[in-house]
């Protein structure tokens, strides 16, 4: 902010530079690791499970940042305080994977969605970015007074703020499933809720989406969406882990009505970012469906395995399916996807990336989604438990269903005739979301191929589980 | 020949075709000539190491699973490489290949609208590599996995390259060309089917000792490690998977659509290798690992299968369509094959095994004659063709050839599948309903009437009689070298398989005999 208008172009530069060195430290800690380091009185540490979430969110900045570049520079927007906003939004973010207690968890949660508010509103001459913004903002300061409502019965209970010393009080004191835990439990599901956007909490994303400048659009469905899943596993395993029986049944219920509700929505819908909103409420339900049938069956950790290595491969193809929408609707100049005949063979690459991209949320194999969905379905199986069967079948349908609208848009591109508009345009694809597109097409792949890569946060689940 | 006994060789069969496609997508489009050349010379090798695998192969231990191996793959669930043939699996497997080396080379100079090589031909051998992959997987995770990379490139072959004649459907407010409608339909009915299928898996998984790896699950399941409800549930959800694919009438509906809409190539594909897709895995998986629930449901399964021939011989009695006759006898001619499945004696699995491979060669030539014909012609309304003798002797000649085997006439191909599944049919295994069983044998018999039937009525609208005054100022070119070249390797296999079953009872007698024996004792 405090350099020159001219020299703008530099912020950019500084910012990858900054997350990308950012990543350092990380690296150096994975490899000196043995076991877990509390700091602040336990109410901070540094296991695997936090180190390769904070690897996680740095990368989806990072890409975010790239996504942006052009974007920032094509009008006239405030360059160097979109990616202060940001940065602050990625240190709410790394935060939240760290805490162990209850202000330094919300503190992280906040400080990660107050940007948002600012950055969805970017488009300050748009009536529905500004729509958009205020519904985000007002359901948001809601979701935050939710959450708090919520911490504070846990404060009031106990008088203890650091988790692990709630969940041995709520132990000791046998109150672990009373009415009044389970309401604080409710209050907080429903207040992190608004941030993953599960039903019934969901209303507010495809406006938001749709208002929002594209980067920021594809950060709120991937990353603050993976912040409030790490809060809420968090939050879930480590303090209400007593009462999952009861939450987890409750949870059950809102995983197949998010899978389902979002999926018949996006059948509808014939906007691209629509579309990946209603797409991305449904994979909301299936990243939730483990960790919901986790609390029935107690077997968190695989339940934290499951849902982990779904939101990080979504993370990345998600990412992907933004770039495509990205790049053919400034193409085609619309943002009605059955404009888009044909364009595909105006850049092969970007309709190859495109249809990785699509097919691969929808869970067709070789592609990451695939086993994305397989992790979820086994945990729902595993459990052994009618109920997880029955999510389970629901979320199969569900699966079929998301086909129908996902290979949409590669029918689209693909087979639709070229419109006359479109035919002698120059298709842009510039540097950076080329390095986009390859980096998240990398990972698609290989984590559909190579899923052995995943095999670690198994580990990784029980170290986070048994500290 | 160390290579092919550490399953190096089997792997290159099924991710050469793969390695071939991305190296296509590297090559410059406007290098068309390069490009043909290169994926014929791919597909010729990948068919010249599953020829090795037919020599290296023992054909006189034949039940055992052969020149495989087991690498570690996704250590968290313990899903593994594990890939191996046993005399089940290698008639396909070369079967597959063969096929394919032919529809490349029918398409270097067929290809449809908008012709595209590069596209068209990598897409030809990334299918390739679902098919052969799904031929030698030994894990269930494996499988499934090949089992969908199928469903990509044959959902763009027929969307893109595929028929563009605009119809209404019922349940669609505008008109949609067939292409489209044809390819989600498809699509999402062998998803919802493979959905399914994958939470059966995961059953097995979970009662079975926490693994995928096939043969591990064959012994738990003849041990009686599958029981009750649970055990019934899966083959439900194993029989959905399948059955889509086979198709089994009631779930066949994608099928004529998607072959009508297909360009050639891809209907030959469809009808020579995917079909086989959903039969094999009746074979490899739902019966030997759940034998008592396959007895439950055999005269079930049978049931449909008569249906199925009958409703798919009279659905061809009604076409007017060449294309769509073609593609409704494919579901009757599947419906012998899991009639002979479902009599679960070695005699009828034989049978199915043959009637695969016979319905493969038969049908796969049959639609690449009459794709030719329809790009001839530029329709497929019998209505319209007539004559066809005259203006096309060689195609007509090939024509008449090749219904003739698919009817069932004895001293081709075709006719050991249907017979022996009949044969079959009469004399069930043990303790299965002979009343059902030999009332669905009627209904077979009454099948292969019909067929011969609508077959030779179909010659008789198509071949015979003169041709009508619109063709006469048309310039109709009979067929060509590619297509030659592409269609005589049929017509020998044709004849070679009719006089000597015993090529493929060879390879897949002992295995038969060896998993029957294994699942139900004796």
């Amino acid at each position: 902010m405090i350099l020159p208008r001219k020299s703008k172009y530099y912020v950019a530069a500084f910012a990858l530079l900054g997350t990308l060195f950012s990543l350092a430290p990380l690296v150096i800690q994975w490899a000196n690791y043995t076991s877990p380091i509390y700091a602040f009185e336990n109410s901070f540490v540094v296991d695997k499970f936090s180190i390769i979430l904070k690897g996680l969110f740095i990368l989806i900045t990072y890409l975010t940042f790239l996504l942006s570049i052009n974007f920032i520079e094509s009008d006239k927007y405030y360059q160097g305080e979109y990616y202060y906003l940001l940065l602050s939004s990625l240190l709410g973010a790394l935060i939240v994977s760290s805490s162990r207690d209850l202000l330094t968890i919300f503190i992280g949660i906040e400080l990660a969605s107050t940007p948002m508010f600012l950055l969805s509103g970017w488009k300050k001459g748009d009536r529905k970015s500004n729509e958009g913004a205020i519904k985000f903002f007002l359901l948001g300061v809601l979701s935050a007074s939710l959450i708090l409502y919520g911490f504070s019965l846990l404060y009031g209970l106990s008088g203890e703020l650091v988790f692990s010393n709630i969940a041995s009080y709520l132990l000791s004191a046998s109150l672990a499933s009373s009415p009044v835990v389970l309401l604080s439990a409710m209050l907080v599901i429903s207040g992190i809720g608004f941030k993953i956007s599960i039903v019934p909490f969901h209303s507010w994303a495809p406006d938001t989406y749709e208002g929002a400048p594209l980067p920021i659009t594809a950060y709120l469905s991937v990353s603050s969406k993976a912040t409030g899943f790490v809060a809420l596993i968090i939050l879930l395993t480590k303090v209400f882990a007593g009462s999952g029986s009861s939450w987890g049944v409750i949870l059950v219920i809102i995983s197949g009505l998010t899978m389902t509700l979002g999926n018949l929505v996006a059948l509808q819908q014939n906007n691209p970012i629509r579309l990946l909103a209603y797409s991305s409420i449904s994979q909301a339900g299936f990243i939730l469906a483990p960790i919901a049938i986790s609390g029935i069956t107690g077997d968190y950790q695989d339940g934290i395995f499951a849902s982990v290595t779904y939101l990080i491969i979504y993370a990345f193809m998600n990412l992907g399916a933004f770039l495509s929408v990205h790049l053919f609707s400034n193409y085609a100049g619309s943002s009605d996807f059955y404009e888009w005949g044909g364009v595909a063979r105006k850049s092969p690459l970007a309709g190859v990336l495109t249809t990785i991209f699509f097919f691969s949320l929808a869970g067709i194999p070789p592609l990451g989604g695939w086993f994305a969905k397989f992790v979820v379905f086994r945990s729902l199986l595993g459990s052994a438990n009618s109920i997880g069967i029955a999510l389970g079948v629901v979320g199969a349908i569900n699966a079929v269903i998301a086909l129908v609208y996902y290979a949409r848009i590669s029918k689209v591109i693909w087979m639709d005739e070229l419109k006359s508009v479109n035919e002698d345009k120059i298709f842009q694809f510039e540097n950076p979301l080329k390095v986009v597109g390859v980096f998240t097409v990398l990972i698609t792949f290989v984590s559909g191929i190579f899923p052995g890569i995943f095999s670690y946060l198994g580990e990784v689940s029980s170290i986070f589980f048994g500290n | 020949m160390e290579l092919f006994t550490n399953g190096i060789g089997l792997s290159a069969v099924v991710f050469f075709p793969l390695i071939s496609a991305f190296v296509i997508t590297l090559i410059p489009k406007a290098q068309e000539q390069l490009i043909k050349r290169f994926a014929l010379a791919s597909s010729l090798i990948t068919f010249v190491l599953s020829a090795i695998l037919l020599f290296q192969f023992d054909f006189s231990s034949a039940e055992k699973l052969q020149l495989g191996n087991k690498i570690s793959w996704i250590k968290s669930i313990n899903a593994n490489y594990e890939i191996g043939i046993d005399g089940i699996s290698l008639p396909l497997l070369v079967l597959s290949t063969f096929i394919t080396v032919l529809a490349i080379i029918y398409s270097l100079e067929h290809l449809p609208e908008p012709k595209s090589p590069k596209g068209f031909l990598a897409l030809i051998l990334v299918l390739e590599t679902g098919m052969n992959g799904t031929f030698v997987a030994l894990d269930l995770i494996l499988f499934f996995v090949f089992f969908e990379i199928v469903l990509l490139p044959m959902y763009f072959m027929i969307g893109i390259w595929g028929d563009k004649t605009v119809r209404t459907v019922s349940g669609f407010k505008n008109q949609i060309e067939t292409r489209l409608y044809a390819s989600i339909k498809f699509f999402v009915f062998t998803l919802f089917g493979s959905a399914f299928m994958l939470l059966g898996f995961l059953g097995l998984y979970y009662r079975g000792n926490k693994t995928f790896s096939i043969p591990e699950l064959i012994e738990l399941g003849t041990s009686g490690a599958f029981t009750g409800t649970f055990a019934t549930l899966v083959f439900a959800v194993l029989f959905l998977g399948f059955a889509v694919k086979v198709p089994m009438w009631p779930l066949h509906t994608w099928l004529p659509d998607a072959h009508t809409a297909a360009p050639t190539v891809g209907s030959v594909l469809l009808a020579a290798i995917l079909l086989k897709l959903g039969s094999y895995g009746f074979v490899r998986i739902a019966i030997p690992i759940l034998p008592e629930q396959a007895k439950a449901w055999a005269p079930a399964i049978a049931i449909l299968s008569a249906i199925g021939i009958i409703y798919g011989s009279l659905a061809c009695l009604a076409q007017t369509d060449l294309k769509r006759l073609i593609a409704f006898s494919s579901v009757g001619h599947m419906g012998f094959v899991m009639l002979g499945i479902a009599s679960l004696t070695p005699i009828g699995i034989n049978a199915a095994m043959i009637g695969m491979v016979a319905h493969g060669v038969i049908t796969g030539l049959l639609f690449f004659l009459s794709g030719s014909m329809a790009h001839t012609y530029h329709t497929r309304d019998m209505g319209r063709l007539g004559g066809n003798m005259k203006l096309l002797p060689k195609t007509g000649a090939l024509l008449g050839f090749t219904a003739m085997a698919s009817l069932g006439l004895p001293g081709l191909a075709g006719f050991w599948g249907e017979f022996m599944a009949l044969l079959g049919a009469y004399n069930p295994l043990d303790g299965l309903n002979t009343t059902v069983f030999r009332t669905s044998m009627v209904a077979g018999a009454i099948g292969t009437v019909l067929t011969a039937g609508y077959l030779l009525w179909m010659l008789q609208r198509v071949n015979l009689g003169e041709p009508s005054d619109e063709w006469s100022d048309k310039d109709l070119h009979d067929a060509d070298f590619y297509e030659l070249s592409a269609w005589i390797p049929l017509v020998i296999l044709t004849v070679l398989i009719g006089v000597f079953p015993k090529l493929i009872f060879g390879a897949t007698n002992d295995a038969v005999i060896a998993m029957l024996s294994k699942a139900f004792g004796g």
